[in-house]
């Protein structure tokens, strides 16, 4: 049988509510998960129906792919598995083509199951009111009974959110909404699954890496409030078609999706700026898809940046990014999101800060890059509304196209992109960073980039000279932010430098188990250049906008550097 | 606009100069109908070229080309896009690049229409062949396969191969370049210089271009290929497009006032020298070359100048 992990737990469903009719469609899902599974199934399966080469290879590839992966894991687990798909690849070449129909038929329905998450509206309705409580309890325990009658302040003051909120609710009725966030932290989908509770806005199933499944409870909440289970591990193109298939489903279905189209957390610390899209250009085909049946609804793609004064996995990212190792270490199993204690501690850190997260919705687009209006039409250059369904006709006809859709992918990618720059929230935290970062490479010029992150403890900067670059640099911020260029964040916006320099020192003080910088005297000294460069990274784009004319050399190395490595 | 009233073989032309004309005939060849919208038309139509009075009467067809000088497409596209969708495909034939950023026209037919399915034909086309139906070749690029095979449709005759690519990008900068540079072989031609130093022109000039249409997002085959040596080949080989022309003139003295029809060809030239070199100059790509040809134009060195500073240059590995 294919299949690695035993089912989460589920409660039973004869006990559940019925949905009401204005419920988002998540809370039908119990009730469509066989049909949905039976769909992908059936229209993977189509694909390769009259196409029998297609479908020998498929199977072989699958079969070998999963025998290569599973002799690796070796396990007790796997062997069992491994036997099945042995005899799989023996006994392919003797099939006939109906059996070997019957096969992919099974295989695909056993990964569509794997995939398939769950929505249970009481597991909704219970985090709701429990989520908040448990943060706010491990952030300030002793205020816990006056908060659950007075609503989660503490929590409310730490996550802000910013964008279009209202518009957003009002999209969510007439369409389906494809959240696009940032990712820099596995805390990325519940500061972002609070941020929608607490703004009202609908909750939406997402894929989530099978790794987060491992922890039971996790698992139970994750698997009962819609994430659908994704095992990177799996090569098999057949695995990917399943996924991609039972993505576009939901979205054709009308149930809101959320997607990292940075595909995994930025290890450099900056923001995306190429982008895949991988399964979110799967909204594309929905959207396709739905016209050439004649099914209306429209699918508005929303950027968002998730914006960390302090982030919880900072030092195994930016390790990971300077080793070059990002690649191979596609699936990072062992960072402090898996480290109870790291993760209290970081609550227990960010309880002393305000706004410490910024939560930030773009202006919704179309699949095409269209911005839409509070009704949801598409908005042409010229300020009239265009629609949608054109783009998906030829010769006047809506049609499904891969070729074409994959064209508009990219081109959704490069935008979203583009709204990540301008979008992304400068914290406090990346600017003093910046600064200093930039005077630890004016101050080493001879120095690449190795070099300089060996420098630990040995070159610092008088306080008052980084409080003066520290105030020019956001007044510079100030003026591309009028200009549309950036966000600036809390803090940031109001205090003055010495200020901004003072919460930086209190926000890195505690948590990193590395000092990133300390006062000396009169002075600062810079303590690891890896996690300063982490939290600068966020900058590169604009550092030359910032410089001084004594830093401009230092700047332009930064700027040339990319986020480094 | 009613999409199912377009009809298939409905081909547009925007702008009525000798290339724009090249696609309409080359288009009737193919049989096809073809709306031509010229501000000033210099001819009649014929039996299937219709002249059209306004722009939005192009929205009928489902293939525009643009065949006019860059300055004036983002104007043009503007108001044609009032009356287009996102079921019509745009393709353009310029030569040009717009702005700081060295934005492609593809990059403005896309933020000035509601269009996204555009496109860009590129390569050694050059009007006479197109009118007269001559053996010749070029190249579609577009990431939609529709409009490329759209394209190859509306001017598919026996004798005219257009090639296809995905990378838009790469095939325009490769295209702004090659018109440059052809600028660049009709000047050198004009100032008695040898084939050996035209040769190293060209090449250096076109890795220049290679460097930066790569760091815009093209692919350094692209330039390798057609949209780029392929072009700049017919032109070293004297195909009689405008840009050589120009460059003589400019070698011979010409005052620009006499340059008459070439002068918009010239006008391309040098904008696109001019911010290839101060783009180049802002992000330190190295682009010397192209910067000596911004200046040659300009009339900021003469063409003792100009050889000196190209032959006085370090020589490095290639």
């Amino acid at each position: 049988m294919f299949r690695l992990l035993s089912r989460p737990l589920r409660l039973p469903a004869f006990l559940g509510p019925t949905p009401r009719p204005d419920d988002p469609q998540i809370f039908r899902f119990n009730s469509e998960r066989g049909p949905i599974i039976n769909d992908v199934v059936r229209r993977v399966v189509q694909h390769y129906v009259g196409a029998p080469q297609k479908l020998l290879y498929v199977l072989n590839e699958a079969a070998n792919a999963e025998v290569r992966r599973l002799a690796s894991q070796d396990d007790l687990e796997a062997s069992d598995a491994l036997g099945t798909w042995r005899r799989l690849v023996k006994r392919l070449g003797k099939m006939s083509e109906e059996e070997r129909v019957q096969e992919l038929r099974r295989i695909a329905g056993d990964m569509a199951e794997d995939i398939a998450g769950n929505f249970d509206p009481r597991v909704y309705g219970l985090a709701t009111k429990i989520v908040p409580g448990v943060l706010t309890a491990i952030m300030k325990p002793g205020s816990l009974p006056k908060q659950v009658l007075g609503g989660f302040r503490q929590l409310d003051d730490l996550v802000t959110t910013e964008g279009p909120i209202e518009k957003l609710r009002r999209l969510a009725r007439v369409g389906t909404l494809v959240l696009m966030p940032t990712h820099s932290s596995n805390l990325d989908s519940v500061a972002l699954g609070y941020a929608l509770m607490r703004e009202n806005l609908p909750p939406v199933v997402y894929g989530a890496g099978k790794n987060l499944f491992s922890n039971p409870l996790i698992s139970f909440f994750m698997h009962n409030l819609g994430a659908y289970r994704v095992d990177r591990r799996i090569q098999a193109q057949l695995y990917k078609e399943v996924l991609k298939t039972y993505s576009c489903m939901m979205i054709e279905r009308g149930y809101h999706s959320l997607f990292f189209p940075g595909g995994t957390r930025a290890r450099s610390g900056m923001v995306e700026r190429r982008l895949k899209l991988g399964l979110a250009g799967t909204g594309v085909e929905a959207f396709a898809r739905n016209q050439a049946r004649g099914v209306s609804r429209p699918v508005f793609f929303v950027p968002a940046t998730l914006n960390y004064a302090l982030v919880l996995e900072a030092e195994t990212l930016i390790d990971d990014h300077l080793k070059g190792a990002g690649k191979s270490r596609y699936i990072i199993d062992d960072d402090e999101s898996s480290q109870v204690k790291r993760v209290y501690e970081f609550f227990a850190k960010l309880q002393q800060l305000r706004s410490a997260m910024v939560v930030r919705f773009g202006e919704p687009l179309d699949p095409f890059c269209n911005p839409v209006d509070d009704e949801g039409r598409s908005i042409a250059p010229s300020g009239r509304p265009v629609d949608p369904a054109s783009y998906v006709k030829h010769h006047g006809i809506a049609t499904v196209d891969p070729a074409r859709d994959a064209g508009y992918t990219r081109e959704l990618g490069e935008a979203i992109a583009r709204v990540y720059q301008r979008e992304t929230v400068i914290m406090w935290t990346q600017l003093v960073a910046h600064v200093l970062y930039r005077r630890l490479v004016h101050m080493t010029p001879e120095l690449d980039l190795f070099g300089r992150q060996r420098l630990h403890g040995q070159i610092d900067m008088p306080r008052a000279q980084l409080e003066a670059e520290v105030g020019a640099a956001r007044d510079k911020l100030r003026e591309i932010s009028a200009a549309g260029g950036v966000q600036l964040g809390p803090v940031l916006r109001v205090q003055r430098a010495a200020e901004i320099v003072d919460q930086a020192l209190k926000a890195w003080s505690g948590y990193h188990t590395k000092v990133i910088a300390s006062e000396d005297g009169p002075n600062i000294m810079i303590g690891d250049p890896n996690l300063l460069l982490f939290y600068q990274n966020r900058l590169v784009p604009h550092a030359e906008a910032l410089a001084t004319p004594e830093t401009a050399v230092a700047a332009r190395t930064i700027a040339a550097m990319g986020g480094g490595a | 606009m009613n999409v199912n009233s377009r009809a298939t073989s409905k081909i547009a032309v925007v702008g009525g100069g000798a290339f724009g004309w090249g696609l309409a005939l080359a288009a009737e060849r193919a049989g096809h109908e073809v709306l031509m919208w010229s501000r000033r038309p210099q001819r009649e139509g014929s039996q299937r070229v219709r002249l059209v009075g306004e722009l939005a009467e192009l929205a009928a067809a489902e293939l525009v080309f643009f065949a006019v000088p860059s300055p004036h497409m983002p104007a043009l596209a503007a108001e044609l896009g009032q009356h287009l969708d996102g079921g019509h495909f745009l393709v353009h034939v310029s030569r040009g690049i717009v702005g700081e950023e060295l934005q492609t026209l593809s990059q403005v037919l896309r933020t000035r229409t509601p269009c996204r399915r555009v496109g860009a034909l590129a390569g050694p086309l050059v009007a006479k062949a197109l009118v007269e139906g001559a053996p010749g070749g070029g190249i579609v690029a577009s990431r939609f396969p529709e409009v490329q095979a759209a394209v190859r449709d509306a001017l598919s005759c026996s004798s005219l191969r257009i090639y296809r690519t995905d990378d838009l990008i790469g095939a325009e900068f490769a295209s702004t370049g090659v018109g440059l540079l052809a600028m660049a072989v009709g000047f050198a031609r004009g100032v008695g210089l040898g084939p050996a130093t035209l040769a190293v022109m060209a090449s250096r000039g076109m890795s220049e271009c290679a460097r930066i249409g790569v760091a815009l997002g093209g692919r350094t085959e692209t330039f390798t290929g057609l949209a780029g040596y392929g072009d700049l080949l017919a032109a070293v080989a004297d195909d009689g497009r405008p840009e050589l022309a120009v460059g003589r003139e400019l070698a011979a003295g010409t005052p620009l006032g006499q340059l008459g029809r070439q002068l918009g060809a010239y006008v391309e030239g040098l904008e696109s020298a001019r911010r290839i070199a101060a783009y180049a100059r802002r992000t330190g790509a190295h682009a010397p070359l192209i910067s000596l040809c911004a200046d040659v134009f300009e009339g900021k060195v003469d063409s003792g100048q100009a050889l000196a500073g190209l032959m006085s240059r370090q020589v490095g590995e290639e």
